[in-house]
């Protein structure tokens, strides 16, 4: 059945095309192939255009609602795992016995750390990320098992208290606490890739808007030849729309550009450089008490700290005024600590977890919350920066193709008399 | 018919429709167990350490009249000690009874923190002018030979090899190495632990002892003795062998083990004192001299190792000239 029906149907299209190429050849024929070709550009290049811009708010709503608070996450999961483990060896460090008030640190640094699992777990964006958070959760159960087996036997006076402690620390310090902190640099790094990609001009959509104006300008060349007219009115009207959605697009996008350019140097990159300076806070901090813990020689723990803090110092920069003043006072109290350490070892340990003014915890925590606060406030900036993006784009989508619309109407209505000469 | 074509085209129009949702469930993450161990366990490949010609292991050098507190003969090692202010000794934070850190104060205590206030006392005439410095079992005769601390006092056993960096004082102490294992454990003597995990620190000659038994068990080597304790604990480790003084401290600190086995071998334990420093070496002997004659061994033996059964009494001294 089929193989009869299909001569005439090739008879019919051959019939139809040779008609066609004899009608393209009229003058009317012209006007028809001007207005098609001219008005589909516009509207191609305005579909084109509101995807690629469509896209880019997609990817800048992503950034806010999720990639960037996950990166927020995976930081204070950080924070708060190093806080839990400094809690456990101040707690250590004042005598075995915890006190109401270190307990209760130390609680809390687990439910921060608990909290932020749970926020940095629900944007996980891959199967890899999962599996480290699943990871650094699994290995939190065991490590909170061992500073209670250390505390259990620290309350009976034994040495086997220090040696539980010790395991758990090397677990924080080895695996959990590394596995935090690429976390946090992996995401970070996917926030200024789709920064990058929302400050980017939507370059095929505007060439193709460009393609529509050629487009016009040589379909005018065209028909003034054919019609001797100068001017169709449709094909300005088109040529100026046109332009303007160009002209909108590139003065929108240069400007979201520029926010986002903004909002990643001040924004995405000094919260890099901040985190690393907190990280390495961190460290030192964990050094200055376990070299206490260890009672040992000090050599090497103090060749460690004053790396830290001289790659923590090269980090705050210029940029931190108020973290910078209380390195500077952390540092001489680590020196008054190293300076007891030999001749009156309860000495050194009491500047260590003294949170008096001029103690070393005290100044630690200066360190740690100023870290903190410009933390929130840069993170404020690259927010801001993103949000104002959003704001140039919001209508471009609709606009260009509202715009494109326009122009491929004006170029039908315009050619229609024209055509209806010939009718 | 035609009814059941229609629902079949149906059906996989539908179907067709609904692509992209794939009925296989999204791949979950699974992770093995969390197997934690103490910073620095290793397992136990190479011999600890090469053998090393046959010397009389315990003697030592005959002390002569001993200066009073305070009054250090000048030149000599001691009266440096005494200029500076305060005794340097390497001591152990971590083994019970010997060498440990009181959770509860802070301090340090045990019967090798004794004995070196007790040396401090003889040289100033005030046991507390002393700087504790907790150093590694594997870290003690680098410690000496770099000037680190002045003597080491830290369950330290006289043997030829480390007689060949270090010096030793007269004997203070036999402990005998025996093998510590959960009470329900079947292993019971040194040819028990073949194929077995043993724990033991590095550096120690319980781990050279250990390595030399036929057939060698598997050697686990770690930092400090509770580090072993932890990994017995843990159910990482099947035993420990160490010298009894420090299996009795690990003992107390877990109900559930039992020390076994006869003794795999004696180990005289020494104060060390850097090389080239005879001086000093004849006044720790003078101490001990004094401490074996005046009755501060006993009392001492008696405070921290009389669960180890009653004082076999001090050791003899033995002086080589």
């Amino acid at each position: 059945m089929v193989t009869i029906a299909d001569p005439p149907r090739v008879l019919d299209a051959h019939a139809s095309r040779v008609w066609l190429r004899r009608f393209a050849r009229t003058t009317a024929g012209v006007v028809v192939l001007v207005a098609i070709i001219v008005s589909t550009t516009c509207v191609v290049g305005g579909l084109a255009c509101g995807a690629a811009l469509n896209a880019r708010i997609t990817e800048q709503r992503a950034v806010l609602e999720n990639t960037e608070p996950f990166a927020y996450a995976a930081q204070n999961l950080y924070a708060a795992l190093s806080a839990a483990d400094a809690a456990a060896a101040t707690a250590f460090l004042s005598g075995g016995t915890q006190t109401p008030l270190t307990r209760a640190r130390y609680q809390q640094a687990l439910a921060a750390a608990a909290s932020a699992l749970a926020d940095a777990t629900a944007g996980s964006p891959d199967m890899a990320t999962r599996q480290a958070l699943a990871g650094i959760s699994a290995k939190l159960a065991t490590y909170t098992g061992l500073v209670e087996a250390a505390r259990a036997n620290n309350v009976q006076g034994f040495p086997i208290g220090s040696a539980y402690l010790r395991e758990a620390s090397t677990l924080m310090q080895t695996s959990l606490l590394p596995a935090a902190a690429k976390v946090f640099t992996d995401d970070l790094a996917r926030v200024d890739e789709a920064q990058r990609e929302v400050g980017k001009p939507p370059v095929v959509g505007l060439l193709l808007l460009g393609l529509a104006v050629i487009a016009i300008v040589v379909g005018s060349v065209i028909l003034f030849r054919r019609t001797n007219r100068q001017f169709n009115v449709g094909l300005v009207v088109a040529a100026v729309v046109v332009i303007a959605a160009i002209g909108w697009v590139v003065v929108a996008t240069r400007f979201a550009a520029a926010d986002i350019e903004h909002s990643r140097v001040d924004g995405t990159g000094k919260i890099g450089q901040l985190a690393e300076a907190r990280i390495l806070a961190q460290q030192a901090r964990t050094d200055e008490t376990l070299q206490l813990i260890t009672r040992g020689d000090i050599t090497a723990s103090e060749k460690a700290y004053f790396g830290y803090i001289d790659d923590l110092t090269a980090r705050l920069g210029t940029g931190s005024p108020a973290a910078t003043a209380a390195v500077d006072s952390w540092v001489a109290g680590h020196r008054r600590q190293v300076a007891a350490y030999a001749e009156d070892y309860p000495a050194a340990v009491a500047q260590a977890l003294s949170t008096e003014r001029g103690g070393s915890a005290a100044q630690f925590a200066v360190v740690e919350s100023s870290l903190r606060e410009d933390i929130e406030a840069t993170r404020e900036t690259l927010r801001e920066g993103v949000a104002d993006a959003g704001g140039y784009l919001a209508w471009t989508p609709t606009g260009t193709l509202v715009l494109a619309v326009i122009a491929a109407a004006a170029v039908v209505v315009g050619l229609w008399p024209r055509l209806k000469e010939f009718l | 018919m035609k009814r059941r074509v229609a629902t079949v085209l149906l059906a996989t129009a539908l179907t067709v429709a609904g692509c992209g949702v794939s009925a296989t469930p999204p791949p979950s993450i699974s992770l093995g167990p969390a197997i934690v161990r103490p910073a620095g366990a290793e397992e136990v490949t190479a011999p600890p350490q090469a053998p090393v010609a046959d010397c009389d292991v315990e003697a030592s050098l005959r002390p002569g009249t001993q200066p009073p507190p305070g009054d250090m003969p000048p030149e000599s090692t001691m009266a440096k000690i005494q200029e500076r202010g305060r005794l340097i000794v390497g001591v152990d934070q971590n083994t019970f009874m010997s060498g440990f850190r009181d959770p509860a104060t802070g301090e340090l205590a045990g019967f090798d923190i004794d004995l070196a206030r007790e040396i401090a006392q003889k040289i100033f005439g005030d046991p507390d002018k002393i700087v504790l410095q907790v150093v590694d079992a594997g870290q003690r005769e680098s410690a000496l030979k770099s000037g680190q601390v002045d003597l080491i006092v830290r369950t330290f056993s006289i043997t030829c090899a480390r007689k060949e960096n270090v010096d030793f004082s007269t004997v203070y102490l036999y402990a005998k190495q025996r093998i510590l294992v959960p009470k329900k454990s079947r292993i019971d003597s040194a040819a028990s632990l073949s194929g077995k995990r043993v724990c033991a620190v590095t550096g120690t000659t319980s781990l050279i002892r250990l390595y030399e038994l036929k057939p060698k068990p598997n050697l686990i080597e770690v930092p400090s003795w509770t580090d072993c304790l932890v990994m017995l604990q843990q159910a990482q480790v099947d035993a420990i062998s160490t010298d009894d003084v420090v299996l009795l401290g690990l003992a107390k600190q877990d109900p559930s083990l039992r020390v076994v086995g006869d003794s795999l071998g004696i180990e005289p334990y020494g104060v060390g004192v850097a090389k080239g420093k005879e001086d000093l070496v004849r006044f720790v002997n003078g101490v001990l001299a004094q401490m074996r004659a005046d009755g501060t061994w006993e009392r001492l033996y008696s405070t921290w190792y009389s669960s180890l059964g009653p004082s076999p009494g001090p050791p003899e001294p033995r002086y080589q000239d």
